[in-house]
């Protein structure tokens, strides 16, 4: 029999679509190129080392947030609880830090714990919705709410400053080139390394159909849970940024963080349901929505009209994305 | 003997049962609690919410990942419009309430035709709204004053005016009779479910699913926006995104009602549940003497440990 | 010994039981059909082997051991590998990931691409020749034909290496020369001792590849025999449990002589080209073919559910362009879908909601009123004996061939000009089948046109006064009269397009 060889024709998919394919974050590359020159002729000193540097150093931490997220949506879930990661792990150093006072060892023991602190919600994130079986997008709400109030717990109001050896090396330059772009390529290896485990085509293979990943004999809870703990960790990478940028500890700085992270992912041509898309592109999108902002600022907008602006660039990116995106497979 | 069992089990009889727990359990930790004038004003802060969570409950009973996160932003924007247009005078209520009512509908009306005719997912969609509408406040903030309150206004909200309920309670309880009345005995309603439960043998039953899928979500910016403007009434004045809060417990109000994220699956009953049940918890933490941080966590667990009851997905094996 | 030794399995989903006793004995070395109706537990009893379904009862020896299956991995160690007839495959990866995904190939904690595409290679080659147009190691796997994803599906399942091979419906998208190669595959596994389970529908298939067969009917075993020692007929008669008497009863064509209530004049679309008929009021018009040929796309596109390209369409005389299923249903349309999952049956709703979408829309109704639905809703039911206790159950609580009842009737409370029927009784027992054809008849005696296309020849072959056969999406020739035979049938089915 020759079921559907009339009824659907074999769809050849030419060189363009064969390359969004391999490379489904090229849409967002374009769209931040794009913005990074408006950058350049409205601002030409924001394409300068400074201004870049500056732009890397502000928005590295959401940067490392969407990242984060990617690995949650790539098995078709959700993280909202990853700003209130991102503000307990900030609280959780700084305080730390405070009572081992400013050393580097001090440091390193802070940035431990909090790893193995976002390493735990994570986890336990990974547990209630993977495990339990709760709906990740109700689950992690809940979760983050609690968060927040360990974070509070920590510490009760924002304020406490961070020692100078944290935030002068994060904002400083190692061997004249700025921590930032250290950091950033030290990123841009782990995310390689990562990207040729099999942590992401296993999340990749759960997002696309995880009944079928599950009759194969992938273990789908297990893995889950694996990218709620990624989400973790890099959220507590996230927190580290922060802490660099901000110099102090707030149980609530991460707070809003979340849902630009979830549309970092989107903006990077990851699939919200799940079982397509790079981190790369999450980390472009998180620089379009930082350039977005920027150029909003350089352009003149008057300070009122800013947020609104940005708001309705984020939105109108957002869908262009989809829209390109799909045009570019379909 | 198992039908009874199975009514038990059903979402908003486990809610009624829990409500009636927590009210007991506030009564111990702080006497006075259950007090009738302590039960109308969690009802009044419950009907708020549960307004807004009627329109979540009709996108999210559309399916196809059905969600609007942009009702917060509708709320605050409503409260801001509907200060400024009433300005303190009863005289100017209705205009405030057109005013709103229409911009709820218009914000969900762009929602709807995103997420349908350009098929961005509802998360997506709404979210980006979201961000518009926060910078939208900004704008507004900046421009005008904040407005006040009517008497009138405020008056229907938080005094009694029938029967010792405050009008707000009973336009929650009237909306709550008219949804159960759309969804139940009309077409329109019918048809809900259809494209929640399986949008393609609806469209292939001829049902207009764009159309429906569009009407739901500006629904939902028309709840949003009486909302709003019962919040400006229960305040009066509004204050920077007074609605913001209102976001994801709606969507938790939802759930706790017993209807599917999925879609197809549930009502707006258990949804008036859900919410009271949400406002009593909140009500007791705010009424024992713990910090905030301790309050924060314990809800936290408790939203948890109660999700356990319900709508947990299919387990991979069966 | 028995390599794998099954007895008194079963499986119920809360009242529905798909299996109530599975019982199957597989040797090393032999090709072991099953056989069995829709519905009748086969997929069951191969998942409850994988692992992925929990059987309620029941003993597995593996070996002459007992084991417990905890899951789809723990089946997997032990041997046991499985082709999935709704396939298992991820859409978004490439065809080389897909069959290496459950055991991937490391080189300490990274995965290596290299042993990956090498071992991928291996059994895409066994396919060598005959993957079609398209087909590559890195293609995803959602640009592939149907065909080609049950070829990946298949790598897959080899690739697993399993002593134990199961097959549920392999070779139901598959060409001829991917069959053939198939079985040349299974030969050579069988020669390597491997146990092998197959499920088919093609006797042909089975006759050709089995070693032993065991036929189940309603989710129980009925019996095993040797291939050599069986025919067909009694292959059948196991199935059916009765003789195939409900066929034949040959049509007495008559004609139709009404006035036209359907013409098609060069009608092209995604699927079908060049197509032109007229049905007449009354009238029975048969689609027929293999499967897939364009007679659901043509049958889709008339109900606005598919794409039309060029050509014309009337009804009743007036001009009529299928733009979607609304306008079809406004211009006195209906169609049923074989699949009913998809397009027919809204589940978790009660039946009555289930039966009453089209006379909201026919009679532009704002209200519902359960009370003068269910009047309006039971001689609907009635004429296709539907059973249910009430029209506030859920539709989900009926068996598959009442629920697609349901979806019929539907269609009968304002009836409508043209019934298209797209392989309605797809997956539905018997008797059901017999009450739909008996009410079509009776429907097309009362003036109704009705076109109707289905995968099974005889159903076909009874039902219509004529038969368009189609072929490569164009109607290769028309059957009427004494024509309408199987063997004409399979001819014109057969020609090369």
């Amino acid at each position: 029999m020759m079921v559907d060889a009339v009824a659907t024709p074999p769809r050849r998919p030419g060189g363009i679509k064969r390359f969004i394919e391999a490379y489904p974050f090229l849409p967002a590359l374009i769209i931040m190129l794009v913005l990074l020159a408006l950058n350049g002729i409205w601002q030409p000193r924001s394409v300068s080392l400074v201004g870049i540097t500056g732009l890397i150093k502000t928005y590295m931490a959401l940067m490392l947030l969407a990242v984060a997220q990617t690995y949650v949506v790539y098995a078709g879930d959700i993280d909202l609880s990853a700003g209130a990661i991102v503000s307990l792990v900030n609280v959780v150093i700084v305080a730390v830090m405070a009572s081992l006072g400013d050393s580097g060892v001090s440091v390193l023991a802070a940035m431990a714990i909090g790893l193995g602190a976002g390493l735990a919600c994570g986890i336990v994130n990974g547990i209630v919705v993977a495990a339990f079986r709760l709906q990740a997008i109700v689950a992690t709400f809940a979760t983050s709410i609690f968060f927040t109030g360990l974070a509070l717990w920590v510490m009760p109001v924002a304020g406490t400053p961070a020692p100078a050896t944290f935030w002068r090396t994060y904002g400083g330059r190692i061997l004249d080139v700025p921590f930032v772009f250290w950091a950033a390529a030290l990123l841009a290896v782990i995310l390689y390394l990562l990207a040729r485990t099999r942590h992401a085509l296993q999340l990749l293979a759960v997002g696309d159909d995880a009944q079928g990943a599950y009759q194969s004999g992938l273990p789908v809870t297990a893995i889950r849970i694996r990218g709620y703990a990624m989400c973790g960790v890099f959220a507590a990478l996230a927190a580290f940024c922060i802490t660099g940028d901000t110099a102090s500890g707030d149980p609530l700085v991460g707070g809003k963080m979340t849902l630009y992270s979830i549309a970092a992912v989107v903006l990077g041509g990851t699939a919200l349901a799940g079982g397509y898309g790079t981190v790369v592109g999450s980390v472009f999108g998180a620089l379009i929505i930082g350039l977005i902002n920027s150029l909003v600022y350089f352009v003149g907008t008057p300070s009122e009209w800013q947020n609104l602006v940005q708001g309705l660039a984020i939105l109108v990116a957002l869908v262009a994305g989809i829209l390109i995106g799909r045009r570019a497979r379909a | 003997m198992t039908r009874l069992v199975d009514t038990l089990k059903t979402p908003i009889i486990v809610a009624l049962a829990l409500i009636f727990l927590l009210l007991i359990v506030g009564e111990m930790l702080s006497p006075g609690f259950a007090s009738p004038t302590q039960i109308m004003r969690l009802l009044i802060v419950a009907a708020l919410l549960g307004i807004v969570a009627a329109g979540q409950n009709l996108v999210i009973l559309g399916g196809r990942e059905g969600i609007d996160l942009s009702v917060g932003g509708v709320v605050s924007l409503s409260a801001i419009i509907a200060g400024n247009l009433m300005n303190g005078q009863d005289a100017g209520i209705p205009l405030a309430i057109l005013g709103c009512v229409a911009t709820g509908a218009l914000i969900g009306l762009i929602n709807g035709v995103g997420v349908t005719l350009m098929r961005i997912p509802p998360l997506v969609m709404t979210l980006g709204m979201l961000g518009v509408l926060q910078g939208l406040l900004v704008v507004i903030r900046q421009g005008i004053p904040s407005g006040r309150a009517a008497p009138g206004l405020s008056q229907f909200v938080t005094q009694p005016f029938l029967l010792g309920l405050p009008g707000i309670i009973w336009l929650w309880v009237l909306i709550g009779l008219f949804l159960a009345f759309l969804l139940s005995r009309t077409v329109y309603g019918h048809r809900i479910y259809a494209i929640g439960s399986n949008e393609q043998a609806a469209r292939m039953a001829g049902v207009p699913v764009a159309a429906i899928r569009i009407s739901l979500f500006a629904l939902s910016g028309v709840f949003a926006a009486i909302a709003g403007i019962c919040l400006i009434g229960y305040s009066g004045s509004s204050f920077a995104n007074v609605g913001e809060q209102y976001m994801l417990p709606s969507i938790i109000a939802v759930v706790f009602g017993g209807t599917s994220l999925a879609g197809g699956k549930g009502g707006y009953t258990g949804t008036m549940a859900g919410a009271m049940m949400l406002t009593v918890l909140q009500g007791i933490l705010t009424t024992v003497n713990i910090d905030e941080s301790g309050r924060q966590m314990i809800f936290g667990a408790t939203l948890l440990l109660l999700m356990l009851f319900y709508g947990r997905g299919k387990a991979m094996r069966a | 010994m028995a390599k794998l030794k099954i007895s008194g399995v079963s499986k119920a989903y809360g009242a529905t039981v798909a299996l109530s006793r599975g019982d199957l004995e597989l040797q090393a070395g032999e090709v072991h059909v099953l056989i069995g109706s829709n519905g009748s537990g086969k997929s069951t009893l191969c998942k409850i082997v994988a692992g992925s379904v929990r059987p309620d009862k029941g003993e597995v020896l593996l070996d002459g051991k007992p084991v417990t299956m905890s899951g789809p991995r723990a089946s997997k160690a032990l041997g046991i590998g499985i082709f999935y007839q709704e396939l298992s495959l991820a859409a978004r990866r490439t065809v080389e990931e897909n069959i290496c995904l459950p055991d991937l190939p490391m080189k300490g904690p990274f995965v290596d691409r290299k042993t990956l595409s090498e071992r991928a290679a291996r059994y895409i080659a066994l396919f060598d020749g005959v993957t079609g147009e398209g087909f590559s190691p890195d293609a995803t796997v959602d640009i592939l034909r149907a065909d080609q994803r049950q070829l990946v599906e298949i790598m897959k399942t080899l690739a697993s290496e399993a002593s134990i091979l199961i097959f549920d419906e392999p070779t139901s998208a598959l060409d001829r020369a991917q069959v053939d190669r198939f079985f040349q595959i299974l030969t050579r596994l069988k020669q390597e001792g491997r146990a092998i389970v197959f499920i088919s529908h093609r006797m042909d298939e089975i006759f050709s590849i089995g070693d032993q067969v065991t036929v189940l009917r309603d989710g129980a075993t009925i019996g095993t025999s040797r291939i050599a020692d069986t025919n067909a007929q009694e292959i059948v008669r196991m199935m059916v449990g009765e003789e195939p008497a409900i066929a034949a009863q040959a049509q007495t064509s008559s004609a139709a002589s009404g006035p036209v209530a359907l013409r098609l004049a060069n009608l092209s679309g995604a699927g079908f080209s060049d197509i032109g008929f007229e049905v007449r009021q009354g009238e029975i018009l048969g689609l027929g073919g293999l499967h897939g040929q364009g007679q659901s796309s043509v049958l889709r596109a008339l109900f606005g559910a598919g794409a039309v390209t060029s050509g014309d369409v009337s009804l009743e005389g007036a001009s009529y362009r299928p733009h979607d299923p609304r306008a079809a249903i406004r211009a006195g349309l209906a169609y049923v879908s074989g699949d009913r999952g998809r397009d027919g049956v809204i589940q978790g709703r009660p039946i009555l909601e289930n039966v009453t979408p089209i006379h909201f829309l026919r009679n532009r109704l704002r209200l519902a009123s359960p009370a003068s639905l269910k009047r309006k809703a039971t001689p609907a039911v009635e004429a296709l004996k539907t059973k249910f206790a009430s029209f506030a159950h859920p539709i989900g609580s009926l068996s598959g061939g009442n629920q697609q009842k349901i979806v019929i009737a539907r269609w009968l409370i304002d009836r409508p000009k043209v019934l298209l029927l797209d392989d309605p009784t797809k997956g539905i027992d018997l008797s059901a089948k017999a009450d739909l054809f008996a009410l079509v008849r009776t429907l097309a005696a009362e003036g109704m046109a009705i076109v109707l296309y289905s995968s099974e020849d005889a159903e076909l072959l009874s039902n219509s006064d004529r038969i368009l056969v189609f072929n490569g999406g164009r109607i290769t020739r028309e059957l009427t009269g004494a024509e309408r035979t199987r063997f004409n049938l399979y001819e014109a089915a057969y020609e090369a397009a």
